[in-house]
């Protein structure tokens, strides 16, 4: 345990460098590779490099010690560290210098592991070559470094969370049980996410409704959140601990705060259109609640198809309806944001082969879910689209959109589909002992907590039959029933069946508006090959994303089941609080500053910003820096027409160092160009 | 664009001056209509087959399928075909060579030995994309408006063949591959109905070799699309390849007489190539279009007779 040493400033930035540079082994993976006591050997011959060690690992506790002890013995006052990347270490190595008593800028890190050693493993020259460039560009640049400050900012103790699915609901009470605000934002006009519209959860087959109703009134009632639903974040600013929010409410056409949700109106509406939360599987009148326990409980007008009769006006008996509603903005100040925006069902009408939306009987997995909840179209009676009969066969396809290589759907597994599928197949069973359910699938897939003794339960007691083989096409037979074709691989035949219906196991994919989510909250860094937004680090910062301050949750990170996703949020809203808490962030200085005696007022950085980060002081005609806005991307250095920014730990004095000295001196006389 | 500017180089192939040359006599009689003008290619050998030859080594298959795209690159005329097997061969030649250096780097090296260079000018369509993509159904619904007194009034199983529609990244159907209708929609402009019966994406048989190597198993193929075609109660069987088109015709013979215990009664379903049914919408008559030879032409009839039809559509005419 290491005590927290104030900055001592020992070392002013304008003395002599006397540099430090320090080997790592890196076990056998930088050591193995490279010989390292030749390295420092090297490194000794560079200039302003007073010492140079090897150790077997500097990022142990005798590693870092090494430096500190360098540091206090006045030996030197900058600090080379040649290990790994420093996405890995920099941290480690700038805590070490400050425990030294060094301002913690002056330290660089040469990557000679990810960039040298594991990429040119089989070249020992070659590596040893590469690995000589970095140290030699690290120690040009250290000497150049200024000792920095760090900026502290204030935290507000509010957090906006957007998407009001499960994930959304649990880190809201969780932060407003701990008492801070939370904005609770969700596009439709109801709380619960898809968790709503699920019949019964797996491996416990408790009913999904009867166990995120309550948590979903709860939002309602908890006074520190303001639920915000049928509005959508248009515009953000600012940054971590004061991010300003702007958000839209959509206008619902009927005062929220007259409705009493009694539903004469949904009774005398004349317009009947898809409901979207059975999945198109029923009508629902243009005046609408989306689910009798929707919350909150008011009534909406869907203004793309009502007609504008008047009727529900007439009705109303607390003449709540508004047919001018306006939308409406408000702007907020939170100083932490989590996204739990949820993912999207696989189209499955993308697999031509599966003749989704083209044969009647070919149903998706959610709509499947809808016929079998005791709130769904058929309240609880499964039945099949084209006749209405109750089906005596089913057939489940697995991996319809996902561990798809050829392009029309995802590569990865959705990590659901083996289990709701298996639940499905058992909650029909359950009621129609009668019936054949098939489910074919390519690995059964069943790891979480019970899952395996779920799967084997359900195989062995109720009689489902599970065919190893996927799917090749469906096809429509003359009675409405679907013909499926697939490969039985354990057997290693083709099977052919009739069956009265198929229920395709979708994935899940990334929201179709993921792009929009990821440019408002500036992480469009942070995505994935896959599509789904990033988390900082994927073991060890799984809810964090690389802007401070804002956090994820849930499927908007990749597919996860209900336990995984609540784990997610309870971790976000941890994460959350443990900002707010302290009260105030510690901001990496990298900021840029302008030097107004160069600044000509051209404003041209102003338009780069991606942060918004630069204003124009009119009375000086000059540019300015908002130092805690400004992220240090470095934009408007590299356009400045009159060289009049720059960046902070990246500035030219310290930049061009590195690149005379990686590029090899005293060219050839005739490669020499006379200008 | 107008139709008096379309001018393409036509590549026969095997099967059609070989078995089928009333194809070519429709085919350009109906493209006469629509004022498309037709070019020989002088020195045009076998596509090659693309089951057969790329099967065996590709190499090989993209030297000779160069060697006939270079004929059309010196006449300056994309390349108008007939058959899906041409299609198929002569299309994927010319998207490798287009995007493979290496292989065109190969294939240059041979063509030069005989004075030819492939250049990668010109591009392969098929009689069916011409028809969809440049005439378009409007313009053919125009000519068949007047062509006869009462529109065609047929049932018709279309069998698309496996090289129109795969691989879909190259082909002009937008990406469809699993449940086309471009083919259904040209058909039906006729006024004919196009049925759809089991199975009606799967191969004729006749593919990939097959029935050359194993003629029986080819044909067991086409006796499975012959029962769920005449399941469906069709009148005839639309093919865009001579190749589908010989194994529909000669095949219903042949399944006749192998599969004589295993089928409930011999098959006599007329088949047609789509260009002759276009060609009767439009009002020409069955000698025109070799549904019935001629006295004075040589050629050879098709083996399942087509009379049916003519009776059927000189009632309705």
């Amino acid at each position: 345990m290491v005590t927290k040493t104030k900055n001592l400033n020992k070392i002013n930035g304008r003395d002599p460098p006397k540099i430090g540079v320090y080997i790592c082994w890196c076990g056998i993976n930088i050591g193995g590779v490279v010989d390292v006591p030749k390295l420092c050997d090297y490194a000794r011959t560079l200039p302003n490099v007073v010492l140079a060690s090897e150790y077997k690992f500097m990022c142990s506790d005798i590693g870092q010690g090494m430096i500190m002890e360098d540091i206090k013995a006045g030996k030197i006052n900058r600090v080379v560290v040649s290990a790994c990347s420093p996405r890995m270490h920099e941290e480690t190595f700038r805590r070490a210098c400050e425990e030294g008593g060094l301002n913690k800028f002056l330290f660089e890190q040469a990557n000679i592991r990810e960039h040298c050693t594991w990429v040119t493993m089989h070249d020992v020259p070659g590596a040893t070559r590469i690995a000589k460039d970095h140290i030699r560009m690290a120690v040009a640049k250290v000497g150049a470094l200024k000792p920095l400050e760090v900026t502290t900012v204030k935290v507000e103790p509010s957090t906006l969370i957007v998407g009001a699915g499960i994930a959304g609901i649990n880190a809201a009470l969780d932060l407003a049980n701990s008492g801070y605000k939370v904005y609770l934002v969700d596009k439709s006009p109801t709380v619960g996410g898809h968790m709503a519209h699920l019949d019964k959860t797996f491996p416990t087959m408790d009913c999904s409704s009867c166990i995120t109703t309550p948590k979903m009134s709860e939002v309602a009632r908890n006074p520190n959140i303001e639920l915000m639903t049928y509005s959508e974040v248009i515009s953000l600013d600012g940054y971590v601990g004061n991010f300003k929010v702007r958000i839209e409410k959509y206008p619902h056409y009927i005062d929220q705060n007259i409705c009493t949700g009694c539903g004469h109106c949904t009774d005398i509406c004349p317009v009947e259109c898809a409901n979207e939360f059975d999945l198109g599987m029923k009508p629902r009148k243009a005046i609408y609640l989306s689910f009798p326990q929707a919350v909150p409980g008011e009534y909406t007008i869907d203004m793309k198809h009502c007609i504008r009769c008047g009727i529900c006006q007439e009705t109303c008996p607390t003449a709540a309806v508004r047919y001018d509603d306006k939308p409406e903005y408000v702007d907020i100040t939170v100083g932490t944001i989590i996204l739990a925006t949820g993912y999207d069902p696989y189209d499955a009408t993308r697999m031509g082969q599966y003749g989704y939306g083209r044969i009647k009987n070919v149903i998706n997995a959610l709509q499947m879910e809808r016929l079998l909840s005791s709130y769904g179209p058929t309240e609880g009676k499964v039945k099949r689209p084209s006749d209405l009969k109750e089906p005596e066969s089913i057939v489940w396809v697995q991996c319809v959109g996902s561990r798809e290589f050829t392009g029309k759907g995802r590569k990865y597994c959705s990590r659901v589909c083996c289990m709701y599928a298996t639940k499905q197949a058992r909650s029909y069973k359950e009621k129609h002992p009668n019936t054949q359910c098939f489910i074919f699938y390519i690995d059964l897939r069943a790891f979480g907590k019970g899952y395996e003794e779920f799967y084997n339960d359900t195989a062995k007691n109720y009689g489902i039959k599970f065919i190893r083989g996927r799917v090749a096409e469906l096809l429509e037979a003359g009675n409405g029933n679907v013909i499926v074709r697939a490969e039985d691989t354990t057997l290693q035949r083709p099977v052919e069946l009739e069956v009265d219906m198929v229920v395709l196991s979708v994935g899940l994919e990334p929201r179709s508006d993921i792009d929009d989510i990821a440019r408002i909250f500036n992480v469009t860094a942070s995505k994935t090959e896959d599509g789904f937004l990033m988390e900082a680090h994927p073991k060890l910062r799984p809810v964090d994303t690389l802007t401070a301050g804002i956090f994820v949750a849930g499927n908007v990170v990749g597919p996860k089941d209900i336990p995984d996703t609540v784990a997610q949020a309870k971790a976000a809203a941890s994460s959350a609080s443990t900002l707010m808490s302290r009260g105030e962030v510690e901001i990496i200085p990298y900021y840029s500053t302008v030097l107004s005696h160069k600044c000509a007022g051209c404003k041209s950085c102003i338009s780069l910003c991606p942060f918004n980060a630069i204003t124009f002081n009119e009375i000086e005609k000059v540019a300015e820096i908002n130092d805690i806005l400004c992220k240090g991307c470095g934009t408007c250095v590299a356009d400045c027409p009159s060289k009049a920014i720059i960046q902070n730990h990246f500035d030219d004095i310290q930049i061009l160092p590195m690149i005379a000295t990686a590029i090899p001196k005293k060219p050839q006389a005739e490669e020499v160009e006379v200008e | 664009m107008s139709n008096d500017d379309l001018k393409f180089a036509l590549f026969l192939g095997c099967v059609i001056p070989n078995r089928y040359p009333y194809i070519e006599r429709a085919t350009r009689a109906v493209f006469d209509k629509f004022k498309i003008q037709l070019v020989d290619m002088k020195g045009a050998s076998c596509c090659p087959a693309p089951g057969v030859f790329r099967g065996f080594d590709i190499d090989t298959w993209l030297v000779i399928g160069a060697r006939n795209i270079t004929i059309a690159e010196e006449l300056g005329l994309d390349i108008a075909l007939m058959c899906n097997g041409c299609y198929g061969s002569l299309l994927e030649v010319n998207h490798t060579l287009k995007y493979d250096k290496e292989k065109r780097r190969m294939v240059n090296e041979h063509l030069a030995k005989i004075g030819r260079e492939y250049k990668g000018t010109v591009e392969i369509r098929h009689v069916v994309d011409i028809m969809y993509n440049d005439i378009g159904p409007e313009k053919i619904r125009n000519k068949t408006k007047y062509g006869r007194k009462k529109p065609l009034n047929l049932k018709l199983a279309i069998h698309y063949g496996c090289h129109l529609t795969k691989p879909s990244e190259i082909r002009p159907w937008a990406k469809e591959s699993e449940n086309p209708t471009f083919f259904d929609e040209l058909m039906e402009i006729s006024g004919c109905k196009s049925l759809n019966y089991k199975d009606k994406f799967m191969c004729c048989g006749a593919g990939g070799g097959v029935r050359g190597a194993f003629k029986e198993i080819s044909l067991d193929y086409t006796r499975e699309k012959l029962e769920n075609i005449s399941t469906a109660n069709a009148d005839a069987i639309i093919t865009s390849c001579p190749f589908c088109h010989l194994q529909f015709d000669l095949g219903q013979v042949e399944v006749n007489n192998i599969f004589k215990d295993k089928i409930s009664a011999p098959f006599n379903i007329p088949v047609l190539y789509f260009t002759q049914l276009i060609g009767l919408a439009m009002g020409m008559t069955p000698e025109e279009l070799g549904l019935i030879r001629s006295p004075d032409l040589k050629g050879v009839p098709p083996f399942t007779p087509v009379k049916p039809i003519i009776t059927k559509i000189g009632e309705t005419a």
